[in-house]
């Protein structure tokens, strides 16, 4: 599930399956999702509301919380201004975010490409890395048209809209990454340095307002995802045989006789010469 | 591709990565619904956590005293072992030298035809409580006591070698069994398993 559940503006009444909190917990229940939230619309802190109970107050522009363990359901999320009541007025949905068990979510409060608040609920891979690997996912949740990604001045992403994301799994390292407008090599953002350690699902979003002169990146990291060596090969040539292997001391006894009699061509042509 | 360089035996340059650690989400939502802190910190990248390389190995009265370096992955996604059997490979996506949790991988060729047997080849019969000492890159010295050797198919060694979780513990691995001349690999791998020995020796 890399494509982004597009959940803004999709107002669905009141409609949580799941009250908050009362989840049964007896050995059937699934394992809980981890959900975080990133705020990612400039210069307005917000209050995050949970099936109309405050979760997160005065939470600031920039700021990730969570990840909250949360059990499988519909949750229903409003974000309103820092100081509000309650989540009757709200400056983004309320909206349904429907969540399945042991999954990571990551719930973005962000500028649509037209400059609106708008939420996008986000699946994050979470499944593992190939061993000395990392993963690099990138969202676009930037009021800003589509943009390239580039890695070492080359485009490695391309034409990524809002509210879209891409993932890669990349050798562990560092690289110079730079957000440009999509076919342009010219930075919105960056370079910057990002490292993509083994293991670790790194998430850079690219939010704030092209207009604005105010693009940035955010940065999340989930780790705990490193992929195992799928063998160690620990011996090429069969003299520590256990249980008795004649047959690699041959091969190895050969060998040496293809070895020598090839050093023996050798000289034998030098002489020639 | 850089990569591509990571073939066969050749060791690979040390370069530190962040060891990954657990996925942590302890917060509960009757937590949150309590009115619990949620934890809030700045969407920044945080900077990399350093790991403390293991550069030595001795195992007692075995006469067994290499060097450790780090090493990767192959193109094929397996363990690259440094060519030289004297010297062993530290897999640096396992725990580190001073890690309080998860396995420190530490693998050698049992031998080879250019230098002949290599040191673990003693390694393969070592009895429980034997003494291993682990030199880290800062100096530090730790001290382990064998708990198991075992011998698995290769191709079925357990994931828990590398496991990352749990209590920290030392595995040696190098190649017993039998010898295929065509492949030239062995059968087996064989793991030596140890725990600390309570604190720095």
């Amino acid at each position: 599930m890399r494509t982004p559940i597009r959940i803004a503006g999709v107002v669905i009444g009141a409609g949580a399956l799941t009250a908050f909190g009362v989840a049964p917990a007896n050995a059937a229940t699934p394992a809980p999702a981890g959900v975080s939230v990133l705020h990612a619309v400039p210069d307005t802190p917000v209050d995050v509301w949970v099936d109309g109970e405050r979760t997160l107050d005065d939470f600031q522009p920039g700021d990730l919380a969570g990840p909250l363990a949360l059990p499988a359901g519909t949750y229903s999320v409003a974000i309103t201004a820092a100081d509000a009541t309650d989540d009757s007025d709200p400056v983004i949905g309320p909206v349904d975010v429907p969540v399945e068990g042991d999954r990571s979510y990551t719930i973005a409060a962000h500028l649509n490409e037209g400059g609106e608040p708008t939420a996008t609920v986000f699946a994050n891979d979470t499944s593992a890395a190939p061993a000395g690997q990392g993963r690099l996912t990138v969202r676009h949740t930037a009021a800003a048209p589509a943009v390239d990604v580039l890695a070492g001045g080359d485009a490695v992403i391309e034409g990524l809209e809002n509210p879209d994301e891409q993932v890669l799994e990349l050798p562990a390292g560092t690289i110079s990454a730079a957000v440009a407008a999509a076919g342009s090599t010219d930075p919105l953002i960056g370079p910057a340095d990002v490292q993509v350690a083994e293991g670790v699902n790194t998430i850079v979003y690219a939010w704030g307002s092209a207009d604005d002169d105010d693009l940035e990146l955010a940065v999340q990291t989930i780790t705990g995802l490193g992929g195992n060596p799928n063998g160690i090969n620990s011996g090429t040539a069969g003299l520590a045989a256990e249980g008795g292997s004649p047959v690699g001391l041959i091969g190895v006894g050969a060998l040496a006789v293809l070895v020598a009699g090839g050093a023996a061509l050798v000289v034998a042509r030098r002489a020639r010469a | 591709m850089a990569v591509a360089a990571l073939t066969g035996c050749a060791p690979v340059a040390a370069a530190p990565v962040t060891p990954a650690a657990t996925p942590s989400s302890t917060t509960s939502a009757t937590a949150a619904a309590r009115g619990e802190d949620i934890p809030v910190a700045a969407a920044t990248l945080a900077p990399p956590e350093e790991p403390v390389p293991p550069v030595r190995v001795q195992v007692a009265g075995r006469d067994v005293d290499v060097t450790v370096v780090p090493v990767g992955v192959d193109r094929r996604g397996a363990m690259v072992l440094p060519e030289d059997p004297s010297v062993a490979g530290w897999y640096r996506w396992s725990s580190d030298a001073d890690a309080a949790r998860g396995t420190t991988v530490l693998a050698a060729h049992v031998d080879s035809l250019r230098w002949g047997l290599g040191p673990f080849v003693r390694i393969r019969d070592l009895p429980d409580d034997a003494e291993i000492v682990v030199t880290a890159d800062d100096g530090a010295r730790r001290t382990y006591r064998v708990d198991s050797t075992e011998r698995f198919r290769k191709a079925a060694l357990p994931d828990r070698v590398f496991d990352r979780t749990g209590a920290h513990r030392l595995v040696l691995v190098t190649c017993g069994g039998t010898f295929d001349p065509a492949t030239r690999t062995y059968s087996d791998n064989v793991v030596v398993t140890a725990r600390p020995a309570g604190g720095s020796g």
